[in-house]
């Protein structure tokens, strides 16, 4: 299942620091390792494409967005326990 | 009862508003925790961001750190931010700078600049006046940022203009020490050239003034034994001193003339002649002159057509240049002195600054020692000399400069060390056949058949020989010291039949204007000129009317009879 539809994520930040490029990678990691290699990560800064903040919801920095499969599910806050990050993103048991 | 496949969608919006409310609540969660760097908020179609302290701090470090100043100023001036760099330049503590009217940092004639920056944005300079009393100058860049909701601010940067003020004044201060230094120079470099030209002249003066000296004590010490001979009534032997004080005038009058080519102010008696001629007729004389070591040899172009230009100048200059190929070749060699017709264009004769047309070159060329470029810019200049001391006058090439410049042409120099030089005479060519040697016609009978001629000239001797002379040819004369008095007999009804003046006279008409006045009362009256040397450009025979011609000083008296007598002979003008 998960090899036929692989997860679209966005990653929603303000501005780019030393603290974001680190949380980005460490969310890459989590997100090859518990949701498949072919997962896709974007990341948007919010002070470059405010709109797309709009568009998909986002209502802080940062808020990772899954944007595929849906339902859309968003996670606002510290992305840095994979355990959280994991079970917010990956699809529950009862949610096919 | 709830159908089945209603009870399951049902419990699918359960729990999609069950995931829905943990998000929320984790997003209030993060937020009050604060776990997020940023809250976007919507109004209507604008979205902004809202970031908090900790994500745009290295941008306010980076604004404290820099060593521009970094201002916002509300529209009327007042400064809303600063950061430390613009606290230094305005000399205040950083809590004394917010609030603050930047104008009141500038003086009063800049205020209308800070006025114009804040309402149009943009790049200026100014003044900075700090709280202690320092300046600086400053560029200030200003540029508008929109803030929604809260009126327009403007954020501007100054920068420090002290280092690069000064630099151009270290620049500019060099410059003129420089342009000050060149100058010193220069006047120095004039001073050297004026001293050696005077230093030139005065040899040169010295050196004529002896020679008219001894011209001089031979003519009055002929005159002299003459006095003594005829006091004592002895007549026998007079031709003797005669011919002594003739031949020393002759010297005299050949030594002034040259004087007068180097000036450009001698009077040319241009005519119509065949310079292959020319060269064929000198070709023994120079021979001899250059010596058995020389071997000489011409090359005339078949083609060379005819020029028309003073034919003893050009002698005289082919005469002056064999010999300095001759001194160029101490140890023998060859010298060529040759004709050309040449092709030159427009462009080339303008830049030799002579009139457009076909020209007919005569080249003097020898296998001699030859010239260094430097030597060869300066062979033209006066006084310009390569001989030894007492040797040359340094005048010989300037003349020959002179002769064709005055002849509407030009001189060039081609040479190189060791490869002998060529001196090459550019004239016009002239349209027409070359007139014979007019040898045989110089005789023409000189005596008068009882017509008037009037003689104006300053100097009475002078009027006095001239009518002493013609008298005694049966002519009758008038004479005048000047214009005036001469227009004063013609218009007294004395009829002329030719009038010989003087060019420069007193009395407010020159002699081309009296020739003018007295053709008003006697049309087609004759006027010979006589000169020591041309006065105004075009007075050369060329530029003369009909009959009118040119006698140049000094001349035998015999010259001036024989000349009259031909102008009397030829049939009148046509007024």
């Amino acid at each position: 299942m998960s090899e036929a539809a692989p997860y679209r994520l966005r990653l929603f930040v303000a501005g780019s620091s030393a603290r974001s490029q680190d949380m980005i990678h460490a969310l890459r990691r989590t997100c090859r390792q518990g949701l498949g290699p072919a997962t896709e990560l974007e990341v948007v800064d919010i002070f470059q494409q405010p709109d797309l903040a709009e568009r998909n919801g986002v209502v802080a920095a940062p808020t990772l967005v899954r944007l595929s499969p849906a339902p859309v599910r968003r996670l606002v806050g510290d992305l840095s326990d994979p355990e959280r990050v994991l079970r917010a993103m990956a699809l529950g048991p009862g949610a096919a | 009862m709830p159908e089945p496949d209603l009870e399951a969608a049902l419990r699918r919006q359960l729990r999609e508003l069950e995931a829905r409310l943990q998000e929320s609540e984790d997003t209030l969660d993060a937020i009050r925790r604060g776990a997020i760097d940023a809250l976007v908020v919507s109004g209507g179609q604008q979205h902004r961001v809202y970031t908090l302290e900790s994500a745009d701090r290295p941008y306010r470090v980076l604004i404290e750190q820099m060593r521009e100043g970094a201002v916002t100023l509300s529209p009327d001036g007042t400064i809303l931010y600063g950061n430390h760099r613009l606290s230094e330049m305005l000399e205040l503590p950083q809590e004394q700078v917010i609030g603050r009217d930047l104008g009141l940092f500038l003086p009063e004639g800049e205020r209308p600049v800070l006025a114009w920056l804040l309402r149009e944005g943009g790049r200026g300079e100014l003044t900075l006046r700090g709280a202690r009393g320092g300046e600086m100058p400053v560029a200030a860049s200003l540029g508008w940022l929109a803030v929604e909701g809260e009126g327009a601010v403007l954020c501007g940067v100054l920068s420090d203009l002290s280092a690069q003020r000064a630099h151009l004044r270290e620049v500019s201060r060099a410059n003129a020490l420089l342009r000050a230094e060149i100058a010193q120079r220069e006047a120095a470099e004039a001073a050297l050239r004026q001293s050696q030209k005077m230093e030139a002249v005065g040899q040169l003066t010295g050196g004529i003034a002896h020679d008219f000296n001894n011209l001089l004590t031979g003519i009055t010490g002929s005159l002299e034994l003459m006095q003594e001979a005829v006091l004592r009534g002895r007549i026998v032997g007079l031709e003797r001193y005669v011919a002594s004080a003739m031949a020393s005038a002759h010297r005299a009058a050949a030594l002034t003339h040259r004087l007068l080519a180097f000036s450009r102010r001698q009077t040319l008696a241009p005519q119509p002649l065949s310079p292959n001629r020319l060269v064929e007729g000198m070709a023994e004389l120079l021979s001899r002159t250059v010596g058995p070591a020389i071997a000489l040899r011409t090359e005339l172009a078949d083609d060379a057509g005819t020029i028309l230009c003073d034919p003893s100048q050009m002698e005289n200059a082919l005469l002056n240049l064999a010999i300095n190929a001759r001194d160029a070749m101490p140890d023998g060699g060859t010298l060529v002195i040759g004709t050309a017709n040449v092709l030159a264009t427009p462009e080339a004769c303008r830049e030799a600054g002579m009139a457009p047309g076909p020209c007919v070159a005569l080249f003097v060329s020898d296998t001699g020692i030859g010239m260094s470029p430097e030597t060869a810019a300066r062979a033209f200049d006066p006084f310009f000399t390569t001989k030894p001391a007492g040797e040359g006058t340094g005048l010989g090439l300037s003349m020959i400069y002179g002769f064709a410049r005055q002849s509407g042409g030009q001189a060039m120099i081609e040479s190189a060390l060791g490869q002998g030089t060529t001196v090459w005479l550019y004239l016009p060519r002239h349209e027409g056949m070359a007139e014979e040697a007019p040898k045989g016609a110089v005789a023409t009978p000189a005596a008068g058949r009882g017509e008037t001629v009037l003689l104006v000239d300053d100097e009475a001797v002078i009027r006095m020989l001239m009518g002493e002379a013609l008298r005694k040819l049966g002519y009758a004369t008038l004479e005048a010291a000047d214009g005036p008095t001469a227009l004063r007999l013609l218009q007294g009804g004395e009829r002329l039949d030719l009038m010989v003046t003087d060019l420069g006279l007193p009395g407010g008409l020159n002699g081309r204007e009296l020739a003018e006045a007295a053709r008003r009362t006697q049309p087609g009256l004759k006027v010979l000129f006589i000169t020591g040397f041309a006065e105004a450009a075009g007075l050369d025979a060329r530029g003369l009317d009909a009959g009118t011609e040119m006698l140049p000083k000094p001349f035998s008296l015999e010259a001036l009879a024989t000349r009259i007598r031909a102008m009397l002979d030829r049939p009148p003008s046509p007024a």
